[in-house]
This record gives structure tokens, sequence and C-alpha cells, in this order.
């Protein structure tokens, strides 16, 4: 009997970053997911030590790009250093999740400096 | 899982209580009246064990990464028919590049 799964395939046209024509698509979304979480929280993590640290200006947005940097590092070693294995081009892992992550760090940070600073 | 989770909680719980250290050192400083210019070497030494921890179980709690190759081991989505009667070779796998070479599955 021939089993097909049906809405968990999708064609892709080639572009000039990957050579995949098809991938699965339901897997790429769980792994974008994972990545997203991870530098969501480690945005929060860091925006709350750089506030306890008492960073201001430009050290605090250096303490960022350091942070995100060691994570995409981080993120690369968990995906064994192969990812065409998990994801169909290196932008998604190094860059998805930066700016979202750039906000809730400023947030973050203002928040913990306040805190321990200022009251 | 579970054990990740507990490590994040841990890291998180040295972050605060580094925060309230530097609380009460602040505290001391306004009372000598002296200037902040970073805070004790040992809330430091807390601090980046505590993201050192974070950061791990930011790394393994939310799952592992799932391979996308529509050909690898785990993502097999058809099994070959052993009945004559239900094979069917009349499918769209023809746009498919040559080059690629199906595993029998007995």
């Amino acid at each position: 009997m021939v089993h097909s799964e049906s809405g968990s395939e999708e064609k892709k046209s080639s572009n000039a970053v990957n050579d995949l024509l098809t991938f699965n698509a339901e897997n790429m979304q769980n792994n974008m997911k994972i990545i997203y979480y991870s530098r969501t929280f480690l945005s929060i993590i860091g925006g709350v030590v750089a506030g306890i640290l008492g960073f201001t200006g430009l050290k605090g947005f250096v303490f960022y790009l350091l942070l995100m940097a060691v994570t995409s590092v981080g993120l690369v070693a968990k995906a064994k250093f192969s990812t065409q294995t998990y994801f169909d081009s290196w932008n998604r892992v190094l860059l998805d999740g930066f700016l979202g992550g750039l906000m809730s760090f400023v947030l973050f940070w203002t928040f913990a400096y306040d805190i321990v600073h200022i009251f | 899982m579970a054990l990740g989770f507990a490590i994040g909680v841990f890291g998180v719980l040295i972050l605060f209580h580094a925060a309230y250290s530097t609380i009460q050192y602040r505290g001391l400083l306004k009372i000598t009246e002296e200037e902040f210019s970073g805070p004790p070497f040992n809330v430091v030494i807390e601090l980046s064990l505590g993201l050192v921890l974070c950061m791990w179980a930011a790394l393994t709690v939310p799952g592992k990464f799932l391979s996308i190759h529509p050909d690898s081991e785990e993502n097999r989505i058809v099994s070959l028919p052993a009945n004559l009667d239900f094979m069917i070779f009349n499918h769209r796998g023809k746009v498919f590049p040559v080059e690629m070479d199906l595993k029998l599955k007995q």
C-alpha cells in the first residue's frame, strides 16, 4: 500500500543560496521556532544582565551584539555544524530574530537598570 | 527537558540574587557617598555564571532540530508496495532531478 503524507511536503524553486528543490516545511518551521525562542529568551536575560551591570549607551548595544554572536555560535553548534540538514540558508540561522530580540533587550535593559540603580 | 528547565530557573534565580546584591551595594555607596563605577567582583562572577546557565538552558530546552531533507531516514513518507495491484507508476516524481537514488525499505 502506498502511503503519502499530504500537506507536509512543499516544492520550493531553487535560488542561488540553496540547492534543495523540496524540503519538509513542517520541520523547517519547527527549527525556526526553536531559534526564535532561544534568541528571545537570551535577549531578555541579556537585558537584565546589562541593566544590573550598569551599562549605558553604546556599551549596552555592544554587549547585545556579543550576546547574539555567542547565541549564533551556540545554535550552529546545536545543528552539529551542518546547517544544510536543518535549514535552507545560512541567513536564517544567523540573522532571524535579531531585531525582535533587540526590542526585548532594550526593554528589559531599561527595566533592570531602573530597578537596580534608580529606585 | 525538565533538567534544562530547572537549570534555566536556577540561572534566573542567580540573576535575581545578583540584582539584590547590587541594590544593597548601591545603598552602601550612598552612605559612603562614592561613585558607582561597577558592581563588586563577586556580583560580576555571579552574573557570568547565571548567564552561562541561562544560555545552556536556552539552547537545550526548546527542542531538537529536525532534518528537512525529504530523503533522510526519519522523514520517510512512502513505503514501497509489495502488491502489484497498488503500484503507481504515473505520478509526479518525474519532475524531480534524476540523481536522487531512492532506498528500498523491505
